[in-house]
């Protein structure tokens, strides 16, 4: 058993694409820069109500939000997904809705208290 | 006048036993020769049964249902319908098992072959009279008549009009705004002309004709008007008397049925509302042997078109062109708890009668945590005494029910035909099979049965109590006198003086009663909930209100409190919460929209202090919300946060204040009678000699009476229809 926990504790893990830090770094950026490109043209075809400029900003948010990412891996799941969903944007599989989704809508939280509920006539 | 005496009724008479039963057993069971039970057979099972019981209540017993059109286990019986035709072994006829007593050891057979011919031609020769307007008939899905032809009549017809000649038709009768008659569909059971004069009291149904010449009508062109007409129309077994407001709406599967309570007066009947999309289509009595029976007064039950009608359903601010605007929730609670914080503590509250418990506790909580005591109902009560303070001193104490079994009843300052019809019905039922005898003091008045009137001289109370009076001989000889005393006597200035008077004449009467439950001194009122504020410490004095000069007076469903802007000092500022534009709302600063009876579950205490509660059957119309929530909302805003968000917890502070409040469906009997008539001697006032008076008199004054039967066009036509008939000739 004791051979076995060190064994596991040392043991390899399978990367999914990049092998370090630096490699995901790059393809990570590579994504950003590819999303960047693509944005005038995201903003032309669907015909968003949204500027190239609120795109990039939100563009920028979406990246930042996994900043404080360190394992590989993950990093590398979400730059699979990251591309396809470029993908499905770039080929018009999705639609207005899907782009628009991206921005969320200002949904405001329920009441929990009972004058906002009462206000709201939810109660 | 129908009255059908002890006498009478022991030498044979037919009346059903279920009224006979109740009364005698009683009085009987001191008596130790009790008849002994015969036992007869039921399609082979034995069962024991009183001599006396006729087959159909045998079969009852045993779970056997035998149809019927006539019988009714209220009403006398009839037997003229024939269906409940049943086989008797050895008996070469088939007999009417709603008028056939049982003999010992007898065989019945309620589903052998006579049997089922008899029924398929009882139903033949029913339906050969009878239009096939089904399909545009409002009985259709609740017609006795299409349940037992499905089940007992013939599945095939011999019914061929050779010659053309169409059915037997009857004119349609106009016997009033409620009621509408199709008398070709009559079938002749006469449950109608029965009712009418056995219960309601009015004899103007009856027959005309014989054979299929027969007409059940009123003989002259005359409205059937009593405040009981509407039960009739439950009681046709067919179409041929239906609702008139409800015709043609709709059919009784599509819609949605929820049990609840009336509020229009005292007596708190259990009804069901019928609703479809958001809609009340009707209104329904729903059996409580307690209070209503299966009967309903015609206001509980054809008012509900009132609750679609001059509904508050926006908030509403006085504008600085001094009239009323709609603003929202926010607007207006804000606005109304400013004027509330600087009140400081001089807020008034006056709670009406259609005010719920819930909303009741929750405004006195609030008017209380601002440093206020004047909480108050609208009908003044006297105060010297004990007061309210002791529930015996206004409560029906010995209950609706009972009142059927009293001897005596003395009325003081009330008209219960007019203020709780269905206590009425009970006196009734005592004068016509008990020979209750009854006297009245104060203004003369149709009840429907006779009375020894006293007079309208308050002083003959005060004579009767101290036994010079003529009367006191009956009284004191009756084994279940009952003295009922209106509340309208009790608003006037010497009520204190009256009610100790009738405390005190009670008491003497309730010292030589041996049954320890009966309660001789009973007090009605006449709003549905005023029973619950006297409970929770609302106090009676309205008078007060205009001396203390309030700055905020707030009116919590409070419209026939009589107050106006010229009582109250100038830049008093008036909240009005509740359902209807009327009274109140039209001298209201600011308007809070409450919700009506049948959108709320909320509780209500009738006369004899029974706890029941009412359910949503439809949702409250615009932005209008329960009552307890505008309040408790408005506490947070004017930061007095009262500590109960849900239902549940506002039901445990109710219990906190009363436990019964919450204990649905019993009456919570009070005490302390010696004690309230102690109190109630030191006030040693003197009565007026102005003569006693109520106000609702005459049929007329019946109909509207609060804000939702005042909004109701029903109503408004059952006013009209009386008035055309003080005119008629008839």
């Amino acid at each position: 058993m004791a051979s076995q926990a060190v064994r596991g504790g040392a043991r390899q893990v399978k990367p999914l694409l990049s092998l370090d830090n630096e490699e995901a770094r790059k393809r990570a950026l590579n994504l950003y820069k590819a999303w960047y490109r693509q944005l005038p043209y995201i903003v032309r075809q669907y015909d968003i109500p949204k500027s190239v400029e609120q795109c990039r900003q939100r563009l920028r948010e979406e990246f930042k939000k996994h900043e404080c990412l360190t394992d590989v891996r993950v990093i590398d799941m979400l730059i699979i997904k990251g591309q396809m969903e470029l993908k499905e944007t770039v080929h018009v599989w999705k639609q207005k809705g899907h782009i628009m989704s991206y921005f969320k809508p200002t949904a405001e939280p329920k009441p929990t208290d009972f004058l906002s509920k009462f206000l709201q006539g939810v109660n | 006048m129908l009255r059908i005496t002890a006498q009478k009724s022991l030498a044979g008479a037919k009346v059903s036993p279920k009224h006979l039963f109740p009364i005698f057993s009683r009085s009987s069971t001191d008596v130790a020769k009790k008849p002994e039970k015969i036992e007869v057979f039921i399609d082979d099972k034995p069962v024991l049964v009183e001599p006396g019981t006729t087959v159909l209540q045998a079969a009852a017993l045993v779970g056997v249902e035998i149809p019927r059109f006539c019988y009714h286990e209220r009403l006398a019986v009839a037997g003229n319908c024939r269906m409940c035709l049943v086989e008797v072994e050895k008996s070469p006829k088939p007999v009417a098992a709603c008028a056939m007593p049982v003999m010992k050891g007898w065989r019945i057979k309620t589903d052998s072959e006579m049997t089922r011919k008899a029924r398929e031609g009882v139903m033949e020769f029913l339906l050969v009279n009878h239009p096939l307007d089904c399909p545009i008939c409002d009985q259709g899905g609740e017609c006795d008549l299409q349940d037992q032809s499905m089940a007992f009549g013939s599945d095939r017809s011999r019914f061929t009009d050779i010659d053309f000649s169409g059915k037997r038709a009857v004119e349609d009768k106009d016997i009033g705004p409620l009621i509408k008659t199709i008398m070709t569909r009559c079938i002749h059971c006469t449950r109608c002309i029965r009712f009418a004069s056995e219960v309601a009291g009015i004899d103007d149904l009856g027959t005309t004709g014989r054979g299929s010449d027969m007409q059940v009508g009123t003989y002259v062109e005359k409205f059937f008007l009593s405040e009981l007409s509407g039960n009739v129309i439950d009681l046709c077994p067919v179409g041929a008397l239906t609702s008139k407001p409800y015709s043609f709406t709709a059919r009784p599967w599509e819609t949605r049925k929820t049990d609840s309570i009336d509020v229009l007066d005292a007596v708190g009947s259990n009804i069901v509302v019928c609703t479809r999309t958001g809609d009340v289509l009707r209104i329904l009595p729903r059996i409580n042997e307690d209070i209503n029976e299966e009967w309903l007064s015609d206001k509980s039950r054809f008012a509900y078109d009132g609750l679609k009608r001059q509904r508050l359903v926006t908030p509403m601010l006085r504008d600085a062109c001094g009239e009323l605007k709609p603003v929202d929730w926010e607007a207006a609670l804000l606005g109304v708890g400013k004027v509330l914080k600087a009140a400081g503590g001089n807020i008034t509250a006056v709670a009406g009668g259609l005010a719920d418990a819930e909303a009741l506790v929750a405004l006195k909580d609030l008017v209380n945590k601002l440093g206020s005591e004047a909480v108050c109902i609208e009908n003044s009560f006297p105060l010297d005494g004990s007061g309210t303070d002791l529930r015996s001193s206004y409560l029906l104490n010995n209950k609706i029910a009972p009142a059927e079994e009293a001897d005596l009843v003395l009325l003081i300052g009330t008209n219960p035909r007019l203020e709780a019809p269905l206590l009425n019905s009970r006196i009734r039922k005592g004068y016509v099979h008990n020979e209750t005898e009854i006297a009245v003091i104060g203004p003369k008045i149709d009840l429907r049965y006779d009375y020894i009137h006293l007079g309208e001289d308050p002083s003959i109370i005060r004579q009767i109590e101290n036994g010079q009076h003529a009367f006191v001989k009956k009284l004191k000889s009756a084994k279940k006198p009952l003295v009922i005393l209106g509340s309208d006597t009790l608003s006037r200035s010497d009520g204190a003086a009256i009610l100790s008077s009738v405390q005190s004449l009670s008491r003497g009467l309730q010292d030589e009663m041996c049954d320890p439950e009966w309660k001789v001194l009973n007090i009605l009122h006449k709003v549905a909930n005023q029973v619950a504020a006297l409970d929770i410490g609302y106090t009676p004095d309205l008078s007060k209100i205009c001396e203390s000069s309030p700055k905020v007076l707030y009116l919590l469903g409070a419209d026939d409190c009589g107050i106006t802007r010229a009582d109250l000092p100038d830049g008093c500022f008036i909240v009005y919460q509740g359902h209807h534009g009327d009274q109140g709302a039209s001298i209201a600063d600011a308007v809070l929209p409450g919700i009506a009876y049948t959108e709320k579950q909320a509780t209500y205490v009738n006369t004899e202090g029974r706890a029941q509660q009412t359910l949503v059957a439809v949702t409250p119309p615009g932005l209008a919300r329960e009552d307890w929530k505008i309040i408790r909302a408005l506490s947070e805003i004017v930061g007095a946060k009262l500590p109960y968000d849900s239902l549940e917890e506002i039901r445990y502070r109710l219990e906190e204040v009363a436990p019964h409040l919450t204990r649905y469906g019993c009456a919570e009997a009070a005490n302390y009678f010696c004690e309230a008539l102690e109190l109630g001697k030191k006030t040693n006032a003197p009565i007026d000699t102005s003569p006693l008076d109520v106000k609702q008199k005459t049929l007329e004054d019946f109909y509207m009476t609060d804000v939702i039967s005042r909004a109701s066009p029903t109503m408004a036509k059952c006013v009209a229809a009386v008035q055309k008939q003080n005119l008629s000739k008839y």
